[in-house]
Order: C-alpha cells, then sequence, then structure tokens
C-alpha cells in the first residue's frame, strides 16, 4: 500500500496546491461500496463521505450474551478550510488497509436550516457559513452520539447549489471507525466528548488561500476578487476566531503537507485499538455456538418462546416430502410455500389484537378484532430465508420486505454481514421502537446468522418482543440455547424440531443417487466428494433436515 | 423430535355434535373475520382475506384425510420416519359461492379435481333442488372436500351430500367445509348425517328470519363476486 501512498506529495510545489480530488463531493449518496481488498486501496483515496466504506463484510461486533462490545473508534478531524482534513481522513482510512466499516462524516451536512432571510444573503455570497452559528451542533452531536453507539442515524442532507438542507435524509448504520472532519469539528463540547482522537490539521494561512483560490476558481467558477473577499470578510476571522483556537484540545496536530509519517503514526494507532477489540471479540465468541451436540429434544428444554407448528398429518405429510432426497424441484418449491404460508399464518397470531365493532351487510353489529400494530415488514436472511418471503407476502399482501446477506467468513467461520437494506420504518429509530419484525431464515442450526441480524434489528431499536423468528427446522442441540439464553423475548415459530446438528464437508450427497426415472432425480444440492473437499468449506448440517433447503428451492 | 399425533389442530366446542371441528379461535382468526364481516370492507380485501380463511380451513380439513408410515432419505444420507399421503381426493363446490373457495384449495392442493353442484330453492316446495352436477368419474374412489361458505339452514349442504352419495361416495368420505356456520345449519346438517365431518372456521349466534346467519357477512358470493 505505501507504493501508492508515497509518491505525489513530497516534492513539487504545485502539488501541494491541489485539494485532493473531489475535496467537497455532492452529499448525496445511496449506494455503500464493497470493496475487494487489493482492489481497495486505490479506491479509498477517493472514499465517499457520509457513506459507509467496507472492505469486506462486518464481523460480529457483540458478546456471547448479545450485548454489543464497545462503541465505535471515532476520529475528529478539524483544520482551516482547504486545510488538507479529507484527505488526511482518507488517507488514514486507505493507509488502515484491510479495515472493517468506516464512515467519513462531513461538517458540511450539518449546516442549519436556513431562514429566507439567511437564504437571500446565502445566494448572495453573505452569509457566514464558517460560523459556528452555522452549523447544527446539537443536531451533529447526536447523530454521531448515535452512531458511535451503534445505532442507526439518519444524517440530514445539504445542498450547496440550493443552500439548503434537504428534506430526505441519509441513512447510516454499522460503523465501526467514524471520521469526522470539519473546520469546526473540535469545536463543540459535545462533539469533543464524543471523539477517541482529536487531530488538527495545521497549514500556513498563505497556503489554505492559495489552495482555496485554485479550487473555487477551477471547480466553482468563481471569481478571485470574489473569493478574496469573501476570505477576508468571514474565512479569516472565523479561522483566527474558532477554527485555530480549536488545536488546543487535538491529540495530535498533523501538518497540512508532508503529513505521511504522521498519517501512518495514526493509522497505527487506531489499528491497534481496533485489534484489541476485535481479539476480545474473538475470544467471547469462540464460547457462542454449538458447545453441547448431544442430540436433543425440545421437551427437555425450557424455551417459552419457541412454538412449534401442531404435529398434524398434513404437516407430518409435508415434512417427509420435504426431506426426502428424490423429491422433485418443483415439488419442493410447491410444498415450501404452502408451509411457509401456514407458518406465517402462526407467526401472525403473535400481532396484538384490539376490540373493534362493525357492522354486518346483514345490519348486526359484530363485536370483532383489528390488528393493533404500527408498523409490520419482512426481514428475509438471504438466501435461505428468502423461499419463506412468499408464505409471507400471501398472509400480508403488501408487506414490506427487508434483507441481510449474512454468510460465514471461510477460515474462522465466523458470520459476516455483507449487504443490509432494511424497511424504511426500521430506518428510523422512533418508527423502529413501535415496529413487529418478521424475521425469516430457513432454519437454525449453529445460529450464528440469526444472531447478528436479531443484534442489527436490535440496534436499529426494535423491542426484542417484537421480532417474530419464522423458520421451518431448529436444530434441538444448537444455537437456539444461545439465542433464547441472548434474546429471552424474541419469539421463534418453527415447523419442526430436529435432533441433531453436526459438522460436515459442505457436501450433501454421499450415498448413491436412487435409480434415476428420468436423469433428474438426483438431489440438486448433491456433490461429488472431490468437489466438497476441493471447496475445503466445512458446514454444520441439521439432521435428519432437509438439506440445504435454499439449494433446493432455487438452484 | 417431536411428533404429537394428533390428527388435527382443532377442537370441538363441547355443545356441538362431535363431528363438528372449528379453526382454532385466536385473535388472530378474529381479526380475519372482523374484516370479511365489515360491510365496509373493500371487496379487494374482502378476497384477501377470506382466501386467507379458505387456506386454513382446506389445510386443517385435509387433516382429516388418512396417512400411512413412509421412511425417506434426505440429501444428507439421514434417515426419516415419515408419513406418505394415502388417498385421492377431489373437491366439490356448492355453486356459486362454494367457487369462490377454489382458488383457496388448489393453493393448497395443486391441480386438485373439483367438480361443481348447482342447488337452488324449488319456490313451488320450497325445498332445495338440484338443478345441476357435474362430478369427476371416479369420485366414488375419493375423499370429497365440499365447499360451501355459509352454513346457514343447512339445506343445500344436506342435498349436496344426498348428491354424492347418489354417486356412490360414503358419507364419512366427506369433509365438508365451510367458513361461518349457524348453531340451526349444524344440527340440522349433523342431525342427518353424523358421520360426514363438518369443518367450520367460525359459529355465529343465530339465523334471523330471512335465515341470514347473524352476524354473519351478507351473501358471500354477492360481496364476493359483484359488489
Amino acid at each position: 500500500m505505501s507504493d501508492s501512498l508515497g509518491t505525489g506529495e513530497q516534492h513539487a510545489p504545485a502539488e501541494l496546491l491541489e485539494i485532493p480530488a473531489g475535496a467537497r463531493p455532492p452529499l448525496s449518496r445511496t449506494v455503500s461500496n464493497t470493496l475487494r481488498p487489493g482492489a481497495h486501496s486505490e479506491f479509498l483515496l477517493q472514499a465517499k463521505k457520509n457513506t459507509i466504506l467496507k472492505s469486506h463484510g462486518r464481523p460480529p461486533w457483540y458478546d456471547e450474551d448479545g450485548h454489543s462490545v464497545g462503541d465505535a473508534f471515532v476520529i475528529g478531524i478539524a483544520g482551516g478550510s482547504a486545510s488538507g482534513k479529507t484527505h488526511v481522513a482518507r488517507r488514514i482510512v486507505q493507509s488502515l488497509g484491510s479495515i472493517p466499516t468506516v464512515v467519513i462524516l462531513s461538517q458540511d451536512s450539518f449546516y442549519r436550516r436556513h431562514s429566507p432571510e439567511d437564504l437571500e444573503l446565502a445566494f448572495a455570497n453573505r452569509y457566514d457559513f464558517d460560523h459556528p452559528d452555522a452549523i447544527d451542533m446539537p443536531l451533529f452531536a447526536s447523530c454521531l452520539a448515535d452512531l458511535k453507539a451503534g445505532r442507526q442515524s439518519n444524517i440530514p442532507i445539504y445542498s450547496f447549489t440550493e443552500h439548503q438542507r434537504l428534506d430526505e435524509t441519509k441513512y447510516l448504520y454499522g460503523a465501526s471507525i467514524i471520521i469526522v472532519e470539519g473546520i469546526l469539528a473540535l469545536h463543540d463540547p459535545a462533539l469533543r466528548k464524543l471523539y477517541d482522537l482529536k487531530i488538527f490539521v495545521q497549514c500556513d494561512s498563505d497556503l489554505m488561500l492559495a489552495r482555496r483560490i485554485s479550487r473555487d476558481t477551477k471547480e466553482r467558477g468563481r471569481s478571485v476578487d470574489g473569493i478574496l473577499e469573501q476570505y477576508l470578510r468571514f474565512v479569516k476571522p472565523a479561522y483566527d476566531n474558532f477554527v485555530q483556537p480549536t488545536s488546543r484540545f487535538a491529540n495530535i496536530i498533523v501538518p497540512g503537507s508532508d503529513n505521511t509519517v504522521a498519517i501512518e503514526l495514526i493509522a497505527t494507532h487506531v489499528r491497534r485499538k481496533i485489534e484489541d477489540r476485535s481479539r476480545y471479540l474473538r475470544k467471547s465468541l469462540a464460547r457462542i455456538g454449538p458447545r453441547d451436540l448431544s442430540p436433543g429434544d425440545i421437551k427437555d428444554q425450557h424455551f417459552p418462546n419457541l412454538t412449534v407448528l401442531p404435529q398434524t398429518r398434513q404437516l407430518q405429510g409435508i415434512f417427509t416430502i420435504l426431506r426426502d432426497r428424490t423429491t422433485t424441484r418443483e415439488d419442493f418449491i410447491f410444498f415450501t410455500d404452502r408451509l411457509s404460508t401456514f407458518l406465517s399464518e402462526k407467526a401472525l397470531e403473535y400481532l396484538p389484537c384490539a376490540k373493534k365493532d362493525v357492522t354486518t351487510p346483514v345490519g348486526a353489529t359484530y363485536a370483532g378484532k383489528q390488528l393493533a400494530v404500527d408498523h409490520v415488514c419482512g426481514v428475509s436472511i438471504l438466501r435461505s430465508g428468502g423461499p419463506l418471503e412468499r408464505g409471507l407476502r400471501r398472509v400480508i399482501q403488501d408487506i414490506r420486505m427487508g434483507s441481510m446477506l449474512i454468510q460465514s467468513e471461510d477460515k474462522t467461520g465466523e458470520p459476516l454481514l455483507l449487504h443490509l437494506m432494511l424497511p424504511c420504518c426500521i430506518r428510523e429509530r422512533h418508527r423502529a421502537e413501535k415496529s413487529f419484525v418478521f424475521l425469516l431464515d430457513a432454519q437454525i442450526g449453529t445460529g450464528a446468522a440469526a444472531f447478528m441480524a436479531i443484534r442489527v434489528l436490535l440496534d436499529h431499536g426494535v423491542p426484542q418482543e417484537n421480532i417474530i423468528f419464522v423458520t421451518i427446522i431448529v436444530a434441538a442441540c444448537g444455537g437456539v440455547r444461545v439465542l433464547q439464553r441472548a434474546f429471552p423475548k424474541v419469539r421463534i415459530t418453527c415447523g419442526a424440531i430436529d435432533p441433531v446438528l453436526r459438522e460436515s464437508w459442505a457436501l450433501w450427497d454421499t450415498l448413491p443417487s436412487p435409480e434415476p426415472a428420468d436423469g433428474d432425480v438426483r438431489s440438486p444440492t448433491a456433490k461429488t466428494k472431490a468437489e466438497a473437499e476441493a471447496e475445503g468449506r466445512k458446514v454444520w448440517v441439521v439432521e435428519p433436515g432437509m438439506g440445504h433447503i435454499g439449494d433446493r428451492y432455487y438452484l | 423430535m417431536v411428533v404429537s399425533n394428533s390428527p388435527t389442530s382443532q377442537s370441538t366446542p363441547a355443545s356441538l355434535p362431535p363431528s363438528v371441528f372449528t379453526l382454532p379461535q385466536t385473535a388472530q382468526l378474529e381479526a380475519l373475520f372482523t374484516i370479511i364481516r365489515d360491510k365496509e370492507t373493500s371487496r379487494g380485501d374482502f378476497l384477501f382475506y377470506s382466501d386467507r380463511i379458505i387456506r386454513l380451513l382446506v389445510e386443517e380439513g385435509l387433516n382429516h384425510l388418512p396417512v400411512i408410515p413412509k421412511t425417506v432419505t434426505t440429501p444428507t444420507g439421514a434417515t426419516y420416519e415419515g408419513v406418505g399421503f394415502e388417498g385421492k381426493i377431489c373437491g366439490v363446490s356448492i355453486l356459486r359461492a362454494g367457487e369462490a373457495m377454489e382458488a383457496g384449495l388448489r393453493e393448497v392442493c395443486r391441480s386438485v379435481r373439483i367438480g361443481k353442484i348447482l342447488i337452488q330453492r324449488d319456490e313451488e316446495t320450497a325445498q332445495a333442488k338440484l338443478f345441476y352436477a357435474k362430478l369427476p368419474q371416479d369420485i366414488a374412489q375419493r375423499y370429497v372436500l365440499l365447499l360451501d361458505p355459509m352454513l346457514a339452514t343447512g339445506g343445500s349442504a344436506i342435498k349436496a351430500v344426498e348428491v354424492l352419495k347418489e354417486h356412490g361416495v360414503p358419507e364419512d368420505r366427506i369433509i365438508f367445509i365451510n367458513l361461518i356456520a349457524s348453531p340451526e345449519g349444524l344440527k340440522n346438517f349433523c342431525g342427518k348425517y353424523p358421520l360426514t365431518r363438518v369443518i367450520t372456521g367460525w359459529i355465529d349466534q343465530c339465523l334471523n328470519e330471512k335465515a341470514y346467519i347473524i352476524p354473519g357477512l351478507g351473501d358471500f358470493g354477492e360481496r364476493r363476486y359483484c359488489v
């Protein structure tokens, strides 16, 4: 990574003048970027602000009891306008190497909503954007506090073309490192309390002015006179009165140029802090997962919030078809849909109802009930949660469906959150607190993905008792014990409890296939032993189980 | 593995004949009925929510069919001792309202054969009279799910069973499925055919002088197809 680092900065004076490309990028973004290791280094030099950046998935951030361990690591970077704060922020991100999740939060997002008078001034370039009063500090601090504590935050979007805060907001969640940059980042005491590391970028005034002229003439088509007038009227006084004095709060002062060494020092410090934390986590998480693998029976356990469907003849018949390796894909899909519809009906019984009187067409009054919930949504854990979606839709036609992609990391087997898309009602905390969520996954084996998914919902403010986990099979001896201990109020509805959970190669069909009647009876999940061993991946298998439900439903 | 071998999750209220089964009377089910009973409910909602109840009814009705032990091998190579479905089935809907239950039936039983019976009141005799019947040829070898959403006086259902019996279907192989039943209708029907099982969603208070179920939901076919 140092090869792409060192070139450029040290020598040529012309380059000192250059503000790194996109220093003030447009503020509204909707995509977060998943970066492949190796390809991320260059990319991060242009790291977008207000976007969660990640080089791989997000590893667990909670201990075996489901509690979040420690807050995000927050770095505040202040310094004069055009001193190179963003550049420093990006270089730190870049030199962190393989990072979990980082967000660069810009002070610019937090300009206040302007009154009509202020707006007029702003368009006439007579509004003082450099004064602390221009920034909505309380909102800034509360957003940062939320992110630091691992909660979601919906940060405002400020439009420089409209000189106004927009109505929409930008949803952020799940950063383990937060870098806050802005000229007044160290000004507000409430903000300062939230930083774990405070940096001030020190740059000569004339260099900053030179960069500013260069940038504003090139990128914003301004005249030099205008820039100078604004500089003398607002920028310079604000720097002297509000920005420069905050350098005394900094833990470290970084030069605005020739700062490679300083950045490397900072990155090393941050890396060490992060590593300490993940080492502690690994130790704690090693204890999660199946420890007692003796075949279990649900009757031995006390799971007050685990409901198994009544084992009727039809249900047993459906399970016999689904478990049978010779079942065709067509039948598998049909009976999975039928079962998931029935499971969803049962899960809906957990929703609270209130009294409601109606009049029937014959004129009689009926004292009935109606659902008494503010928001209901589904979230499926991909890919295996997908087969349960159709059933849920048959029961709540227009239900909002979110998704999470959680995969295990090949070497350690620890779960990684790769993708997260949540319905609007969960993104906003005050609505999440009143939302009921049906969390869908085909089975609970080790429970690692379920554990992470529940943690994500809790982070967003969804109450435990409002989470209803809908699943086809629960392994009696698996992670369901850990789940119920960590989240005793989460309710689980399942179709069957299977006794065995064991580790095996990612290989299903070890027995000779039954007589192929039309060449297509072989289970679609079948793999040869060689294929599985070449993949070198061990998986946890529920038995008797249904094989890999996602594969059988989709492939 | 827990298998409580209850054939069904339904219950029979103590005051009713033993051949009558209702769905579990949950708050959720009550909320569904509240929607379809409400005269302000739009047709779209009526369709969607009545389909949900019908699906539950069909699921429960099917639990009364026999199963036989069956052992299968799972994709991981484990053995599972389950059950296989036994016996052929068909649906028979009593026109016109009974047709509304066919979609729900086919969602649970793909491509099931469906016979149709039209029974109307003969205005001269005030008796239920068969106008039309089109049934699968081998119906005598099948279990029959008889579909009619409302059991009011029981007149047409009794006539329908009579027709089925004439076609060789034994009484105990007929499962009559309806959403709402009146106590009077249940008494009449079960008095006549004690061996036919009746699966109902909800048992209402009574019939009024025009033989409408109270509180009921009005004319099911009318609301499903016309309003």
